[in-house]
């Protein structure tokens, strides 16, 4: 190597350090660490004790409330994302019609994303107190509404209905990306006799889909690390109907110290990610449409 | 990645129908005509979207007695302004939660479009051997979720002795995070390699060059960048409630839950200036995005969050 060359290398991990350090000391390290951890019981004061793969054992075979958990966990990711990603869509379509005020609405429907999740929480404390305005309008319907978060059946759809309030997050996206779909195709559509729902199934959904697959997947990994609602608004009851997997781990770990058990649950957690995010790629050939295929 | 990078908005253009052009495009195509259905959908769910906002407004707008009794409407009909001044005189101490968050995010911000901006120059320009490598794995820990190294980082923290300090909750900031590297590696790629050759001709060093020729260039990109960093930092909640536990220590996103979460069983929390608390924590994130989405356009980017919530 040339002397430039070696001076080149050389600055470039001068340069690069700030995240070689920050990738070994804050995420390496701590993997490696938390690997170990995982196989002890260990409450951070007394020196650990190496039980093997026990925790994991225990997790999966002796331990109700992880699989409760994970099992909330997948119903709330299950409905949350793909109902606020369809919320999302249809109102983008709205607003890529000819309306007046577009940005008014646009504003409007964004503003809910905005806020921060704890104010969000305590938004929804009020909203969803048994007597609060959600329960008020239902009884303009003279429906009953139920006490939102102290009930076990209806927790999760409280949960998930503070989720499809910021839905408008995706409209702003998609209706970006909706102005970007050449109008020929339209044109030629309408030629061709395509009503407005055959042209937006045949035109504005597949020209979105790379877009919607790239939500979808951020969706579901942010909903499986669903932590600051629940932790707030439910504690994970009545009854762990409403325990998910990252407020158990927070749980294990920070009120109880079973820095192991944690751990361990921190791994199954990754894991369950993985495998999402892997079949949502595997899915993604038959429904995701890249223009680049096209010859 | 970078699909989605490049598929994403397109610079912000309302297509006008052109009445003065052609006679086939005088009329506005059928998917693009709005019916009334199209605004009474729009307005409502507009409405519905909006209630939960002015029902805390109206929340923070009420009396203590109001509170007290639990009598709330939705649309106000008292206007107790004075409780926005109130909120810093009570013994709730909001003023010191406003000024933590302001010394966390501010400190978080600093840190990653410093090191954001270096690191991402040196792997778009700079040659080495490795470098490949090193960014395939900067690729791969974006998909390792934080609650992994959650356990060990805090016992680093702690024999650290940094538990009840704001040092957790910045200094990681300062070694940058993959995501912003590489939309800063992106960034710089797409800007032409002839810049920095001519000033090396001209003698400047790699660091001159960063610090002179590229750094003025990055101004979008690291502004974005900082724009997620605070929107990120001043919200999070999970990381001040794991290293603070201190009442002085708290930021305002941990101080508005904490104040619900330690009122007496018998008494209510004072959930109007609870409310308070949450429109000064939304504020700053309105006026944010109000000054930076020109920037978040520009990035492209603004999405790669959209729906986390």
């Amino acid at each position: 190597m040339s002397k430039l060359r070696r001076r080149e290398a050389l600055w470039f991990y001068l340069f690069a350090s700030p995240w070689i350090i920050g990738f070994v000391v804050f995420l390496l390290g701590p993997m490696i660490a938390s690997v170990y951890i995982s196989l002890t019981d260990w409450d951070s004061f007394t020196p650990p004790k190496f039980v093997g793969l026990e925790n994991y054992t225990r997790l999966l075979t002796e331990d109700p409330v992880f699989w409760k958990a994970l099992w909330n966990t997948f119903f709330y990711a299950a409905i949350s994302v793909p109902l606020g990603l369809g919320i999302g869509l249809w109102l983008a379509n709205l607003l890529n019609k000819q309306v007046r005020l577009r940005k008014v609405f646009r504003t409007l429907i964004y503003l809910p994303t905005l806020v921060p999740l704890v104010a969000t929480a305590m938004i929804f404390k009020m909203v969803l107190a048994p007597s609060g305005p959600l329960n008020d309008v239902l009884g303009v319907f003279s429906i009953p509404g139920p006490s939102w978060l102290l009930e076990s059946i209806w927790v999760k759809p409280a949960l998930i209905l503070l989720s499809v309030w910021g839905a408008g997050g995706a409209t702003v996206l998609l209706l970006a990306a909706m102005k970007g779909i050449p109008r020929e195709l339209y044109e030629a559509a309408e030629v061709d006799g395509a009503g407005p729902f055959r042209q937006f199934w045949s035109i504005t959904f597949p020209q979105l889909t790379p877009i919607i697959f790239f939500n979808l997947i951020m969706g579901l990994i942010g909903a499986f690390q669903v932590f600051s609602q629940v932790y707030i608004l439910t504690k994970g009851g009545p009854d762990n109907a409403s325990q998910m997997m990252v407020p158990l781990l927070f749980n294990e770990a920070f009120s109880f110290y079973h820095m192991g058990y944690a751990s361990a649950l921190s791994w199954l957690l990754f894991a369950v990610i993985l495998v999402f995010t892997l079949l949502a790629f595997r899915t993604a050939r038959r429904w995701v449409f890249y223009e680049t295929e096209v010859k | 990645m970078a699909t989605v990078i490049s598929a994403a908005a397109p610079p912000q253009q309302e297509p006008q129908p052109g009445p003065e052009r052609t006679p086939s495009r005088d009329r506005v195509m059928g998917v693009f005509r709005a019916t009334p259905f199209t605004y009474a959908t729009l307005i409502i769910v507009s409405a519905v979207l909006c209630v939960p906002l002015v029902f805390v407004v109206s929340i923070a707008l009420s009396s203590d007695q109001t509170v007290n009794a639990n009598t709330f409407t939705i649309l106000p009909r008292e206007f107790h302004w004075d409780n926005f001044t109130r909120v810093f005189s009570t013994d709730l101490p909001m003023q010191r939660f406003l000024l933590n968050s302001v010394i966390i995010s501010t400190g978080a911000v600093i840190g990653q479009m410093l090191s954001s901006g270096l690191v991402g120059y040196a792997f778009a320009r700079l040659r080495a051997p490795g470098k490949n490598a090193l960014f395939i794995i900067v690729l791969a820990t974006m998909m390792i979720p934080a609650q992994i190294t959650m356990i060990p980082q805090f016992i680093l923290f702690k024999e650290l002795g940094w538990v009840n300090t704001f040092l957790p909750l910045i200094v990681p900031n300062f070694f940058s995070n993959a995501f912003n590297v590489f939309l800063v590696r992106q960034f710089v790629s797409r800007l032409p390699s002839e810049i920095d050759e001519a000033a090396m001709v001209d003698g400047l060093g790699f660091f001159g060059i960063y610090r002179r020729i590229m750094l003025p260039m990055l101004s979008p990109v690291l502004i974005a960048i900082g724009i997620f960093t605070l929107t990120a930092t001043w919200g999070d909640f999970m990381g001040p409630l794991i290293y603070l536990n201190d009442e002085t220590k708290m930021p305002l996103a941990l101080g508005v839950q904490y104040i619900t979460s330690t009122s007496q069983a018998l008494q209510a929390p004072p959930w109007n200036l609870v409310m308070v608390g949450s429109i000064l924590l939304t504020l700053p994130m309105i006026l944010v995005y109000y000054l930076g989405q020109r920037y978040l356009y520009e990035m492209d980017i603004s999405g790669g969050s959209a729906g986390v919530k």
